[in-house]
């Protein structure tokens, strides 16, 4: 019965071990405190294998326990994954993003976080470590067994890092959120895009939509009629649509009505695709995206 | 939870207690360090009048783990106010501000506004009225309607920037 704070990821991963499955981690605390905790938790914001952000090997790594405010005010993330800095921006308070960290963002498995979002939009794979000390990978949205369910065992394994491939010289991406209040407000619903634009056409294009399922929603029809062409207005019309109507919603007495829900899925998308094909645009022209 | 012992620095005092890790750090201030001055409000999060400098950093008391400030600096209304008595002062001049601007109606929100706007300026001397209401969106106060907090934040870091090497 015990709170350890550690800045040793052997240690991390022992006292998960002695604990005989009672043990978990925690590394914010944000959500969990109000939640439940468990008779044995280790804090792991200090593990070095879990911080910083850096560019690894084509990949731009970055680390499970960076705070949203780290992720938020990034040049690094701002320069290279514009949408994780946008959603970071918009997690909670000041107050919350200097201690929630985007491992917990992803692992509290809330179905609209706003960095797990953008993450999935990213293509953001999770390094996750085992009581074995072995590593694997998880692509993000493979994260969610259920609503506010992680398929991450927190008591025993620890999710390390994020990577995700660095964008070309073609490629934008961005984040959007429609929330009652600029501040301190859950999105009633957010949207991340990712696009690589190939001369005159979108090459690749991925697009999400939350809260939808469980997990951060691809909208694969959307980003098929994207794909291999030129958005002209008629399109991002057509987008609109096509994203309002590939996905169902739920409506509720807290947020809002099913039917006002499936009217921000389409305009968020279509706004966050058009961000992102700009910022492409902008990129390929020799700015900074932003 | 069991009891354990936390060492941290309090108000730049290095102290130790032995406490339950699970008690919410507002918890501990107030009731095992008898420091009032950080306010509960909702308990979860939302209102920011339990803000505390974690780090350096502003944070939510009532969303941290008692366990979880180990090793670490905590800063207080208290230890805000102390800084202003140690360099002759009546109080800190963020707090002066707020009284020379009427930033206080019914004073709840004021102890976790401080913290913000104390925070705020650690980072950014010359915060513009923009950046200034971001620090603060984290802090909800139900009566002043803002403006005057906004514009006593600015007029602290005027004071501030003004006595420099002081502060």
């Amino acid at each position: 019965m015990s709170y350890s704070v550690t800045s040793s990821l052997d240690r991390a991963l022992n006292v998960l071990s002695e604990s005989m499955g009672q043990g978990r981690v925690v590394a914010g605390a944000t959500d969990l405190f109000l939640k439940s905790l468990s008779p044995e938790l280790v804090d792991v914001s200090s593990v070095p294998e879990l911080l910083g952000i850096n560019r690894d090997h084509g990949s731009l790594s970055i680390g499970a326990g960076v705070t949203h405010a780290e992720a938020a005010a990034s040049p690094l993330i701002r320069l290279e994954a514009m949408a994780l800095a946008e959603a970071c921006r918009q997690v909670g308070s000041p107050q919350i993003r200097n201690i929630g960290t985007i491992g917990g963002n992803v692992v509290n498995a809330a179905p609209a976080a706003d960095a797990a979002v953008a993450l999935v939009a990213l293509g953001a794979r999770a390094v996750l470590i085992d009581l074995g000390k072995r590593q694997h990978h998880a692509a993000v949205e493979e994260l969610y067994a259920d609503y506010n369910l992680s398929t991450v065992d927190s008591s025993s394994e620890i999710l390390l890092r994020f990577l995700l491939d660095l964008p070309a010289r073609d490629e934008g991406s961005a984040f959007l959120r429609f929330a009652p209040r600029q501040a301190l407000s859950l999105p009633l619903v957010n949207a991340a895009a990712r696009v690589r634009l190939k001369g005159d056409a979108i090459e690749s294009v991925r697009a999400v939509i939350a809260p939808v399922n469980p997990a951060p929603t691809r909208l694969y029809e959307t980003e098929k009629m994207l794909l291999g062409s030129w958005p002209e207005d008629d399109t991002w019309r057509k987008v609109e649509y096509t994203a309002a109507s590939e996905v169902e919603v739920r409506g509720s007495l807290l947020r809002c009505s099913a039917g006002y829900r499936q009217h921000l899925v389409g305009v968020l998308a279509r706004r966050v695709l058009k961000k992102a094909v700009e910022r492409a645009v902008k990129s390929r022209m020799g700015g900074d995206g932003s | 939870m069991k009891e354990q012992v936390i060492s941290f620095e309090l108000n730049r005092e290095k102290v130790e207690i032995y406490a339950d890790p699970a008690l919410s750090l507002l918890r501990l201030l107030r009731s095992r360090f008898n420091l009032i001055g950080t306010k509960e409000g909702c308990g979860r999060g939302d209102c920011g009048v339990c803000t505390v400098l974690l780090d350096g950093r502003a944070v939510n008391s009532c969303l941290i783990p008692a366990g979880k400030v180990e090793g670490r600096k905590v800063l207080t209304i208290e230890g805000v106010t102390r800084e202003g008595l140690e360099k002759g002062a009546k109080v800190h001049p963020v707090q002066q501000a707020f009284i020379d601007k009427g930033a206080i109606q019914c004073g709840f929100c004021t102890p976790g506004m401080i913290m913000s706007a104390y925070a705020l300026l650690r980072d950014k001397p010359f915060p513009s009225p923009e950046e200034v209401r971001e620090a603060i969106s984290g802090n909800l106060c139900r009566c002043s309607g803002y403006k005057q907090i906004e514009e006593a934040i600015l007029e602290a870091a005027k004071a501030i920037t003004e006595q420099e090497g002081k502060w």
